[in-house]
């Protein structure tokens, strides 16, 4: 199988754990206080490498781990979810065909072999003596019925008869076909480039016991999967707790330590409030939380009973302006905004730093960012040279509309603008559903925004920024610019059905290099994932699509 | 005479949660906002025509006045409709979280009447005392201070630093508490679980707490207000002229006169721990109604909403009822 070739932050992965570990183990001389992590550029790095500098002190066994999640669990469903808090919970329970490394890269999981037949065929062969928690053997009638449920309208029959949310996650799946009872095929509507990317997101379900509980309602009331920890007992909006699953066939050979896992047993605690989530990792009620603040990372890491880790995000952030009004129509004024606004102050001061530039439309970590692209630099003299080229070198006023998560980068933005070009710039905070719908309907001057890139590919995310906006369709649908170019709309639709990676990359770095240079919004940074744990989690990590594998974990006292 | 009164009051309820649904029906729906598009976030990987279908999944195509005949014949037949975000019948959501909130409303009102009586009395009969200033000023800290702030700084203090209390959720797993009513101290009891019933009183104070203080604050004011009134009534004065002890004058005849104004004021403080406590529920991860419904008018998810509404409703109607009922016992001469 061709293995998805990712990029990867060296910089991040070696400090993130490093950092953690000279903490955990040092017994004897005194902690060095850690630098900011910063990453300024980026390094393709091989799996090995990150495994020679995991602490090898031997995997224990037994013990407790508790997770702190950010928000409610919506499902237990495999099928019938969107959000990624559950696909966290529910991918320690139940496994795919397919999954991601910490670096971004598929890997096989419970399929032994995986191989493109033809462009709109894939074939997979099953690992041997694989069972379900309940003991069943995993088949390829578990895989096509998994597929089924997901893919026919209307198969959901709980608590209405509805079409299962996730879909719209692999549409172009057409059927799945058993050839043996160890293979299957999945068979496209058309070649679909990020199939495997996406394939990671479906995880398996058994078809007898799903039958044998009457459907839906028994199979979420007591989920039974091939993941390596068993369902127990839980509430959605409370906690769910897992025991180990001792017969588990080992999951992703790529991914050691293969086997069971190290915990007895895991419990996913829901506490929404942040404060209230580092506080209880700090009373040691839990072991691993998730959405650190990144301004009590000092905190945090100056206590010795706690270490820190983080990863490269998925949300890259951007000012948006509106290019269909004055004076955004005009690109210098575009441009002077870029050149005019201390983006890596900004990082500094309200990311404490976790975080990096982003040098165009696409983040630095998706595989498809042109490398040669470099972000605006800082350059007043520039802008403001810009500026009177257009006509406005007395400066102009503009409101940036937010929602409230957005409203201190947006002040920091309006104050460098101010102190640096003398723009008038205020903010005003909004209810987000309130404010989405105006965006896009084009009745906002400027907004501060992120987008999410969680597949590093740019199908999925350049045809919702920069395409023009097409009501009631996925393109445009996170266009808070009005931008519309038809060379780019056109490149994005090339894009979609290329499958030649080359191809891809010069349709894509076409696109990078007309949004760069037209700006229709400030290009501003990635913010990386915080995630903080008890000093004695080992082999423990962040993720960058969020997920908390807690297969691996272990707890060494 | 009283049960048929009673019995009429709770009729009354019927067109008053009638008029309820509707206004939070369309309340929702002027609200702007579209729930397919919350939900499918701000991330790619949505397939095209997936959003048409999930409103057409929500008969959110159909006209308003479909969409509202369909609500409001689906609830006559106890059928509040199922959320869009879990999946799950909204009544089932209800159930499962509605205990968690009752508790915990329960827990502060306990905390809030143990702290308020006492201090009210004894500062209205200590009029302009030390003592009286010292818990008129706490009172006014109490009424004043937000529970958010209230709540981090007991964590900080009781669950960081001294490490007594927990932070989060109701229960250790540990305790292997066997749910029955979903009262977790009441199934403690039940269940006979020692070890559990002490997990959830220990869950239990922080939250109640943060929750109560208000409580107490304002029942300690207007407790301490009414009864310097009664204190003053001629009764008061003939009573003690007869020779009646001090204490007894207090408690029998000037307090019994100072209740009515208190009791009121509780009421609308039990409509208010159960129905304003999102910010606790929030602060403690407290499993309960006013996180669900924070969570279902951010992401617009109507039924969900509109369910909850209905229960806070409800919960104001029988509040009053139950005062009403109150003050025919405390104060013969009221009828209902």
């Amino acid at each position: 199988m061709a293995r998805a070739r990712l990029k990867v932050i060296a910089s991040v992965a070696l400090l993130a754990m490093t950092l953690p570990l000279v903490a955990a183990c040092g017994g004897a001389g005194p902690t060095p206080t850690p630098e900011k992590v910063i990453v300024k550029e980026t390094v393709p790095v091989k799996e090995t490498v990150v495994v020679q500098i995991t602490p090898t002190p031997g995997p224990k066994r037994g013990g407790t781990l508790v997770v702190g999640l950010m928000s409610p669990v919506l499902s237990l469903d495999p099928a019938d979810y969107r959000d990624r808090q559950t696909e966290t919970v529910i991918r320690n329970m139940f496994d795919g065909l397919v999954t991601r490394t910490k670096d971004n890269q598929v890997v096989l999981e419970m399929a032994k072999s995986a191989t493109l037949i033809d462009p709109k065929t894939w074939e997979f062969k099953l690992k041997e003596g694989m069972t379900f928690h309940n003991g069943d053997p995993v088949t390829a009638e578990d895989v096509k019925f998994t597929f089924d449920r997901i893919i026919t309208e209307k198969a959901i029959e709980y608590p209405e008869p509805h079409t299962a949310a996730r879909k719209g996650l692999i549409a172009p799946l057409e059927s799945v076909e058993v050839v043996d009872p160890l293979t299957v095929r999945f068979h496209l509507k058309a070649p679909w480039p990020v199939f495997m990317q996406m394939l990671c997101h479906q995880q398996i379900i058994p078809k007898k016991y799903f039958e044998s509980v009457g459907g839906t309602k028994g199979f979420i009331e007591k989920p039974v999967g091939a993941g390596p920890f068993k369902f127990v007992e839980g509430k959605l909006d409370d906690q769910i707790v897992l025991e180990r699953y001792e017969n588990y066939y080992g999951g992703a050979d790529d991914l050691p330590p293969v086997g069971p896992a190290f915990a007895d047993r895991v419990i996913f605690k829901i506490i929404p409030e942040r404060s209230s989530r580092v506080a209880a990792l700090q009373a040691g009620e839990v072991n691993i939380i998730q959405g650190v603040p990144s301004y009590v990372v000092p905190q945090l890491l100056s206590d010795p009973r706690l270490q820190v880790k983080t990863c490269a995000g998925t949300r890259p952030h951007f000012m948006e302006v509106n290019v269909k009004q004055k004076p955004f129509d005009d690109v210098r004024v575009r441009q002077a905004l870029n050149y005019g606004i201390n983006v890596d102050l900004i990082l500094a001061k309200i990311l404490s730093g976790y975080g990096v530039r982003l040098p165009g439309i696409l983040s630095p970590f998706n595989n498809f960012a042109d490398p040669n692209l470099k972000p605006y630099p800082f350059d007043v003299e520039k802008a403001k040279a810009l500026l009177k080229e257009a006509g406005y070198e007395k400066g102009f006023s503009f409101v940036i509309d937010v929602s409230a998560d957005a409203k201190e980068l947006a002040e920091a933005i309006a104050g460098e603008l101010r102190t640096n070009l003398g723009l008038d710039v205020s903010v005003r905070v909004w209810d987000w559903a309130v404010l989405r719908p105006k965006l896009l309907a084009g009745e906002r001057q400027a907004t501060v925004s992120s987008w999410g890139d969680s597949a590093f590919d740019p199908v999925g995310y350049l045809e919702a920024k920069v395409h023009t906006y097409v009501e009631g369709s996925t393109y445009g649908r996170g266009n808070y610019s009005q931008y519309s170019n038809p060379r780019v709309d056109e490149l994005i639709k090339a894009g979609e059905i290329e499958t030649d990676v080359a191809k891809r990359h010069e349709i894509y770095n076409e696109i990078q290099r007309i949004v760069w240079e037209e700006a229709p919004m400030v290009f501003l940074f990635v913010p990386q994932e915080i995630e903080a744990a008890a000093a004695n989690v080992q082999n423990w990590g962040p993720s960058p699509d969020g997920r908390i594998n807690l297969h691996d974990v272990w707890l060494s006292q | 005479m009283r049960g048929i009164k009673i019995l009429e009051r709770l009729l009354y309820t019927i067109p008053i949660m009638f008029g309820v649904a509707i206004l939070v029906f369309l309340f929702m729906r002027m609200t702007p906002g579209d729930p397919v598009d919350i939900m499918m976030g701000e991330a790619g990987s949505i397939a095209p025509g997936e959003m048409e279908q999930l409103r057409k999944e929500f008969h959110l195509d159909q006209p308003l006045h479909v969409q509202l005949y369909l609500f409001l014949s689906d609830a006559l037949h106890g059928n509040l409709g199922y959320s869009y975000a879990y999946k799950k019948p909204v009544a089932d959501l209800i159930m499962e979280q509605l205990p968690a909130t009752i508790e915990l409303a329960l827990g502060a009102l306990l905390f809030g009447l143990i702290i308020a009586v006492p201090i009210g009395i004894w500062s209205a009969v200590k009029q302009y005392s030390i003592v009286d200033r010292v818990s008129m000023a706490g009172a006014f800290l109490g009424v004043s201070m937000p529970a958010f702030w209230l709540g981090i700084l007991l964590i900080l203090i009781f669950s960081v630093r001294l490490r007594w209390l927990p932070v989060t959720g109701r229960i250790d797993y540990n305790a292997g508490l066997q749910v029955v009513t979903g009262f977790y101290v009441l199934d403690s009891i039940l269940t006979r679980n020692t070890v559990a019933l002490v997990s959830s009183l220990k869950h239990l104070i922080l939250p109640s707490v943060a929750l109560g203080a208000g409580t107490a604050a304002m029942v300690a004011r207007v407790l301490r207000s009414s009864m310097i009134e009664a204190l003053r009534q001629d009764y008061v004065t003939l009573a003690r002229a007869k020779g009646v002890r001090e204490t007894w004058v207090v408690l029998k005849h000037a307090l019994r006169n100072a209740l009515i104004p208190t009791v009121t004021v509780v009421g609308i403080q039990v409509g208010v721990l159960l129905g304003g406590n999102m910010i606790v529920e929030q602060v403690f991860s407290w499993p309960g109604l006013g996180r669900l419904a924070v969570r279902a008018i951010f992401s617009r998810d109507f039924p969900l909403v509109q369910g909850v509404v209905m229960v806070y409703a409800l919960t104001f109607v029988l509040a009053n009822l139950v005062v009403d009922i109150l003050y025919t016992y405390i104060n013969p001469k009221i009828t209902l």
